[in-house]
């Protein structure tokens, strides 16, 4: 039998891999997506909202066509304590926040648009293993034993991938880079869900219902899903804690809740593992890590899935050019990835507010966090505070190092504040070309 | 409403996607406790993955372990979890 040798295989077809495949065969290169599940979407997936700001991005339009579920055009903050409950309501002026999905659908509609640019796609078939030559990753092999060679493998393969695993660049982790959590889909039907929860999603704060993170329910058709747990590490269970399914039900027990889904049943269990720091290395010879494998996720701010979209893009378009270049080594690879990543203003002004608040919130007492909170809810969110609250210490401490490093930072985001209302006209565009 | 862990699962053998190494378990029991689904069961002075059907392929007993003694592969294509609305 020959051996049929592609350009690219991508190995896992969530959010990263189908988004690297259709750019892959768009750039003319003979790309093979694998996928363990039957249908995209159904396995160990985490991420439920796209970020219309993020979508501004010309390399994400397309994304707008896919299946949308709900559109969301509300924030609802409560921060509750056994004395009072605080409800804090945010409707950003350009309408449009994010679009939330079901990745049943969305990754199988997606892995759809990559067949039909050209890539080559094989649904049930796992990766067990990967092939090594002369400290070169080579090729995948599948559960059933076939060999299948590239000239750069793509690794979409979500946190635990065994790609990544077995070339050493995904190490075992716990502590606070790893964040355990489950979730519930509960369903209520069209008309409940739009009533109940309108077009809004929730972020809750209160005592013994997470760890370390926060608890959210974002509304989709006709299921609400809601979701919490924290950093896996042996302060996730105390307090009468033993099973983040605890954190859950006390969740679903509090009763801004409890009234929200009275009436409705749980269609639906998952649970997850985020892991939300950057990897130490993303490349080997004939390798890239993207999404969730490479560590390009934030679950601090609830983003991943957009980083995963450009990462595989990138991951793409990165093997195109060493493919022309004829060097398909770590060194090359890295150099254009990273190239392709550090030059986006949305995925570095995410990191680094992300970075800046989850290092407030890991060394800040319970109550402090609830005050910072409170905060960033009227204060216009996290990107905010992390400006505000460097500037104010710069000002306070006489430390014009702060302050310009507040004021550089504000200048860095400015055309990532600007895209609202525009994000409205591109997602009109795009639906009536749908 | 209580929580309930209703999951759906795909038809057919997923393999031994789990198992522990046998020579390498101290029987700390970190797998066990981090285990949403209760897989891992104490036996005798180590802990083995004899619930694996419960699996939903987190992979939280693999990152915790810290003896290697978690091996955690892959179910075969087109079995194990499946998760509706993803």
């Amino acid at each position: 039998m020959t051996e049929v040798e592609y350009d690219v295989i991508i190995v896992g077809a969530g959010c990263a891999g189908p988004a690297a495949a259709k750019k892959a065969a768009e750039l003319g290169l003979k790309t093979l997506l694998l996928e363990k599940s039957r249908t995209p979407g159904e396995k160990n997936v985490s991420g439920t909202c796209l970020n219309m700001a993020a979508l501004v991005d010309p390399d994400l339009h397309y994304l707008m066509k896919g299946p949308v579920e709900r559109e969301i055009t509300e924030m609802h903050s409560y921060m509750i304590t056994p004395e009072r409950t605080t409800m804090f309501r945010e409707t950003p002026s350009e309408g449009l926040i994010l679009l939330s999905i079901r990745r049943d659908h969305f990754d199988a509609w997606h892995t759809e648009e990559a067949r039909k640019a050209g890539a080559e796609v094989r649904l049930a078939t796992t990766v067990v293993d990967i092939i090594e030559e002369n400290d070169a990753i080579k090729g995948v092999i599948t559960d059933k034993g076939e060999k299948l060679r590239a000239k750069v493998i793509i690794d979409a393969a979500g946190v635990n991938s065994i790609v990544g695993r077995k070339a050493g660049l995904i190490p075992k982790r716990k502590g606070t880079d790893m964040i355990l959590y489950v979730t519930v889909n509960v369903h209520l039907g069209e008309k409940l869900v739009t009533e109940r929860f309108r077009n809004s999603i929730y972020y809750f704060l209160a005592p013994q219902t997470q760890y370390k993170t926060w608890p959210w329910a974002f509304p989709k058709k006709d299921v609400v899903t809601f979701g919490t747990g924290g950093y896996l590490d042996d302060n996730l269970f105390k307090d009468g804690i033993n099973s983040v399914n605890d954190y859950m039900q006390n969740l679903l027990d509090l009763p801004v809740i409890k009234e929200k889904i009275k009436g409705g049943k749980i269609a639906s269990w998952g649970l997850h593992l985020e892991f939300d720091e950057a990897l130490e290395r993303r490349t080997r010879d004939g390798l890239i890590l993207t999404g969730e494998a490479g560590g390009f996720v934030i679950p601090f701010l609830g983003e991943g899935m957009v980083e995963a979209f450009l990462t595989g893009i990138y991951a793409a378009q990165t093997a195109a050019k060493a493919i022309e270049a004829n060097d398909v080594s770590a060194a090359f690879l890295e150099e254009h990835f990273m190239e392709y990543y550090t030059g986006n203003v949305f995925l570095q002004s995410f990191r680094y507010v992300a970075d800046f608040n989850k290092k407030s919130i890991l060394s800040m007492p319970d109550e402090e966090i609830a005050a910072m909170m409170q905060n960033v809810c009227i204060g216009g969110g996290f990107i905010s505070n992390a400006i505000h609250y460097n500037w104010m210490k710069g000002a306070d401490e006489d430390d014009m190092s702060l302050v310009q490093e507040a004021k550089d930072f504000y200048e860095f985001i400015q055309p990532y504040r600007q895209v609202g209302s525009e994000s409205v006209e591109i997602y009109k565009k795009m639906r009536a070309e749908k | 409403m209580k929580v309930e862990m209703k999951v759906d699962y795909y038809p057919g053998d997923p393999g031994e996607f789990v198992r522990v190494d046998e020579s390498k378990c101290t029987g700390c029991g970190e797998c066990a406790k981090f285990c949403t689904r209760n897989v891992w069961v104490q036996d005798g002075k180590i802990f083995r993955p004899k619930n694996l059907k419960a699996c939903v392929e987190c992979g939280a007993c693999w990152n915790v372990c810290e003896f290697d003694a978690v091996i955690f592969e892959e179910p075969k294509g087109g079995t194990g979890v499946r998760f509706e609305y993803g």
